[in-house]
């Protein structure tokens, strides 16, 4: 997807345009049908990423715990997501 | 029907009123339709058209640049674990995200991205919050 607004360097960017280039570089701005699980894995990596971070600290139980309930969201969701998938096409019958 | 001039918006009338015709981009062009809502999700606005779908605002006709997105803490707890308690809901009642502009397409969607941002940025100054274990 594109945008009408001309593309500035990093060091310049609106905060407005930081978050729109990270959520598209990530592919999470519109996700595409069939990358649902992916994103799913990918956000994922990032919330156990910062958990292991959290796990360095005694005094950040509170954002641990949240990392930890958001981490079982995901999973939790990609799971649904995985026995709700449409089965794929039996290569025996073509 | 509204005239072109007429969907054209500035930032001081943005978003449109409910019940306003409205054009935006599906998977198959240009459309016209009516506005039902606007709403915030967790990082940017829904627009919701009279025949349900949820198109989210960066594809509607008009549309201001940059775009406003949400602040990641704005978002309390509680609208948050509401997000999370509907997608659940929606995931065992076997509704499928891949249908593209449907409620849980535009749902997940923004809470993916809510999570990402949320985690990464704090992750991308991890080195300034180790500075203090006890």
């Amino acid at each position: 997807m594109s945008r009408s607004n001309s593309n500035p360097g990093p060091e310049e960017e609106t905060e407005e345009q930081q978050v729109w280039r990270v959520l598209s570089e990530a592919g999470l701005v519109e996700i595409r049908l069939e990358e649902f699980a992916e994103r799913i894995r990918d956000v994922k990596h990032i919330v156990t990423a910062r958990l292991r971070e959290l796990l360095d600290f005694n005094n950040r139980v509170q954002e641990r715990e949240s990392a930890a309930y958001s981490l079982g969201t995901l999973t939790g969701l990609e799971l649904k997501l995985l026995a709700n998938a449409p089965n794929p096409p039996d290569p025996s019958k073509k | 029907m509204k005239s072109q001039a007429q969907q054209l918006r500035t930032d001081a009338t943005w978003p449109p009123e409910e019940g306003q015709t409205i054009s935006f981009q599906s998977s198959t062009g240009l459309e016209t339709t009516i506005l039902q809502e606007v709403r915030w999700g967790l990082v940017w606005r829904d627009f919701v058209l009279a025949d349900g779908r949820v198109v989210p605002e960066h594809r509607i006709s008009g549309c201001p640049q940059p775009q406003v997105w949400r602040k990641i803490s704005e978002v309390t707890d509680q609208e948050r674990e509401e997000c999370e308690e509907r997608l659940f809901s929606m995931a065992g009642a076997g509704l499928d995200p891949r249908k593209r502009d449907q409620r849980f397409w535009a749902e997940l969607n923004q809470y993916l991205a809510y999570t990402y941002l949320r985690f990464k940025q704090v992750s991308a100054r991890g080195q300034d919050t180790r500075t203090d274990p006890e």
